[in-house]
């Protein structure tokens, strides 16, 4: 997986040209992966205080 | 006859109308900036310096506003925050966890928009041509790395303020964001009463911090 994005110009010089696009799942599966985690954090917590 | 459930105001109408036209912007620039990688085309470029532009007037409006007219100080965080949300105490107008949201979300939409604006550059619209050597091309890939990297922060940083003013027990904050109020009941929740009550006019002890 690539972080950045680099293209070479005519004379074979490289540039940068922004992120990765690569990327882009990652942050997607991150959101995903809060969302997740807190609602099983929530869950256990609920389950917690229900036993109390 | 039921008697009148006590309300408090949280959000005044100008900063609801501010947040509602961020989310908007937000929105559309996470549409117009992502969805065309993922392979659907349409002409996304007005559609996003327009937006691009209508947040950056947004930013520069709040941030004016609440440097200079509101309490910045409410929305600092302090070591003391962290030990009161570790003991459980009840927070003042904005729990850490808010407060935590919108200085990395903040900081997001900062770089996003102060990046975006040098951006604005490389585009022809009715009201400026594009100079595309303001910039050496270095340069311009570094504005670039965090203009990206500044917008799938702010994919994430979205997605996880959407779920959470969804969750139920999250709700009077949505309603408060649309409607301005929440009853003092569900405020007394997460906020104490001695810190932040929502009569912040006439009270010099309640700070809200």
């Amino acid at each position: 997986m690539e972080l950045f994005r680099i293209t070479r110009n005519a004379w074979g010089q490289e540039t940068l040209e922004g992120i990765s696009w690569d990327l882009l799942p990652v942050a997607f599966g991150l959101g995903i992966a809060i969302i997740a985690g807190h609602l099983v954090w929530r869950a256990l917590r609920k389950r917690s205080m229900g036993k109390r | 006859m039921n008697t009148p459930v006590p309300l408090i105001t949280r959000h005044a109408p100008v900063d609801r109308v501010f947040h509602w036209i961020t989310a908007l912007a937000v929105l559309l620039l996470l549409a117009s900036a992502f969805l065309p990688i993922l392979g659907v085309k349409f002409s996304w470029v007005p559609l996003h310096w327009i937006s691009g532009v209508v947040l950056t007037v947004a930013v520069i409006f709040h941030t004016i506003r609440s440097t200079f007219f509101r309490r910045l100080k409410c929305m600092l965080i302090w070591p003391r925050h962290l030990r009161e949300f570790a003991a459980g105490k009840r927070a003042a107008k904005y729990t850490l966890p808010q407060k935590l949201m919108h200085a990395v979300l903040g900081f997001a939409v900062l770089l996003a928009t102060a990046t975006g604006v040098v951006m604005l550059a490389k585009v022809d619209t009715p009201f400026w041509q594009r100079n595309p050597y303001l910039l050496e091309a270095s340069t311009w890939g570094i504005v670039y790395v965090l203009h990206g990297a500044a917008a799938l922060a702010i994919l994430t940083l979205t997605m996880a303020h959407l779920y959470f003013s969804l969750l139920p027990e999250k709700r009077a904050y949505l309603r408060a964001m649309i409607g301005g109020q929440m009853t003092r009941e569900e405020a007394a929740v997460h906020h104490d009463p001695a810190r932040w009550s929502g009569e912040r006019k006439h009270d010099p002890r309640e700070n809200g911090t």
